[in-house]
């Protein structure tokens, strides 16, 4: 599915998070919002996913050509995967996973052993299997990030959006897990839009990386263009590459 | 602990000593001064509460209750519980939802009015609603033409209960919920949960130590309300006399076993309340 982004601009108050950024994630596409703390990725994200709604206006959210501005973040069901996991921790990592599931309507809420069924190939897939009774609490960081994505994929999103999956990891489990991802989105395809403030990460992760600052989008780009040809100052001093 | 008293005068130097420990001797005045409070403010009277209660024996005590005025009290009493309880049990999430999880013009002000009635004596809450719904009151005549009676009466008791109890939900509530931040009710809402599934699966699991905390308390303060309730109720034996009142009533009677009887009914309770506090306040710490 892709994601179109028309003209969305946010204020906090007098603070300008985002001015009129438009953007297009294609299907199937991996891209990487890159920027310094501060520059409305996450709030992009955010509204993105319908956690937080863009000022009103000619602004427009588009899921595949149909408008969803107005949808609420249930009725979008973008996968989400919070900076700080999100896990419920009152549930084991078993329950956390099939949350998803278990929340649909009648008609659509699959059987508990189907349900069970999911659960059993997510933990084999994030290779937790024997981990489903288990608290969050119980769990390292890198652990609590695979179960975050087990349970944002097991409703089966169009669109999957993370909010600096790895930022709080340290440097060992950080690689491993963006190997992982890669490999994870090559097989799944779901369209991924990802933030990060490293460009590193993003570099090796991404088909293409959207570069902000001030709430402004400053350059789109495969990474190898956008090293070659950085279009302003700003880029190129973030990207640490001297402009031609 | 710095040792005071040195056996080893050489090694004196090296002895390892707090900046902050003080004397023994005034570590014995400290602690003497806050048990001999504890035991003179706290324990003396509950074991007085109890003595005198018992002093015609476990069948005097039993005969206490055995009195129609009595029964009517603490069956009172449980109804005014009955209904303030759970009505601010709402009042309190809904109002600790609203400070922690919007930013809206008056919060701040929203805020101190939670607060208001630990800082308003009870007797002035119950003389509010005297003004407001009393005979003479602003409400009074209107009242009166439709023939509802507040005062002096089941709902002025109810009215003014609320009043001083609703800050205990909302203030246990409103920094628990501030801590845990909405991150979690996020993920639920992406997840496909309806406001409803969030709150039930997600939030209520999140502070049911709190609010079982809040509760408790509210359901203590509500039973053992005097001044307040004293100020509405009007005293009348039968109708409108809660535990508390009907102690005061019985003890200006010079019955003293039947009032220390019945005052160690709300003297269990608050130790109940204690004890279910203790075990909240740890669960929630754990949580």
């Amino acid at each position: 599915m892709s994601i179109h982004i028309h003209n969305i601009t946010k204020t906090f108050g007098s603070f300008n998070a985002l001015k009129n950024v438009n953007l297009e994630v294609k299907t199937g596409e991996l891209v990487a919002l890159l920027g310094p703390s501060g520059s409305g990725k996450t709030t992009l994200l955010r509204i993105i996913a319908g956690l937080e709604f863009a000022d009103e206006g000619e602004g427009k959210i588009e899921f595949h050509g149909s408008d969803v501005t107005n949808r609420t973040a249930y009725e979008r069901k973008a996968g989400f995967v919070f900076q700080n996991y999100a896990l419920f921790n009152h549930m084991t990592v078993a329950e956390n996973i099939a949350f998803g599931l278990r929340v649909m309507k009648k008609p659509e809420r699959p059987e508990r052993e189907d349900i069970d069924k999911s659960v059993t190939e997510l933990l084999r897939r994030i290779a937790l299997e024997g981990y489903g009774g288990r608290y969050p609490s119980q769990l390292s960081g890198g652990q609590k990030q695979r179960v975050a994505l087990a349970r944002a994929l097991a409703v089966g999103p169009q669109v999957l959006l993370l909010d600096e999956p790895f930022g709080a990891l340290d440097a060992k489990v950080r690689k491993t897990l963006r190997k992982w991802l890669r490999q994870f989105h090559d097989e799944t395809k779901v369209t991924t839009l990802f933030v990060t403030h490293d460009q590193d990460e993003a570099f090796e992760l991404a088909d293409r990386v959207v570069i902000l600052h001030e709430g402004h989008i400053q350059q789109i780009g495969s990474p190898q263009q956008l090293r070659a040809n950085p279009t302003n100052e700003f880029v190129a001093d973030f990207l640490d590459c001297v402009m031609i | 602990m710095a040792a005071i008293i040195d056996i080893h005068p050489a090694k004196h130097r090296t002895r390892v000593r707090r900046a902050t420990a003080e004397s023994a001797w005034s570590r014995w005045l400290v602690i003497s001064i806050a048990v001999g409070f504890m035991g003179l403010m706290f324990v003396l009277p509950l074991v007085v509460i109890f003595q005198e209660a018992f002093r015609k024996g476990w069948d005097g005590y039993i005969e206490a209750f055995d009195d129609r005025a009595t029964m009517h009290a603490i069956w009172l009493t449980l109804k005014v519980a009955a209904i303030t309880v759970p009505l601010n049990t709402i009042f309190g999430l809904a109002a600790a939802w609203c400070v922690s999880r919007f930013r809206f013009r008056g919060k701040r002000l929203l805020t101190s009015l939670i607060e208001l009635p630990l800082w308003v004596s009870p007797v002035i809450a119950g003389l509010i609603y005297v003004l407001l719904f009393g005979a003479q009151g602003f409400f009074g005549p209107s009242l009166k033409e439709h023939g509802i009676k507040i005062i002096f009466a089941l709902p002025g008791i109810v009215l003014s209960t609320i009043f001083v109890t609703f800050t205990f939900v909302a203030r246990v509530l409103t920094p628990q919920m501030e801590a845990q931040g909405q991150a979690e009710e996020e993920a639920a809402m992406t997840l496909g949960a309806n406001g409803f599934q969030m709150f039930w699966r997600v939030t209520i699991p999140k502070i049911k130590w709190g609010l079982l905390y809040g509760i408790i308390l509210c359901n203590a303060r509500s039973m053992g309300e005097f001044g307040a309730v004293s100020v509405v109720s009007g005293h009348i034996r039968n109708k409108t006399n809660t535990v508390p009142l009907h102690i005061e009533v019985l003890y200006n009677e010079n019955q003293f076993v039947p009032a220390f009887a019945v005052a160690s009914v709300l003297t269990l309770l608050a130790l109940a309340t204690l004890i279910l506090k203790t075990l909240t306040t740890t669960k929630r710490g754990a949580a």
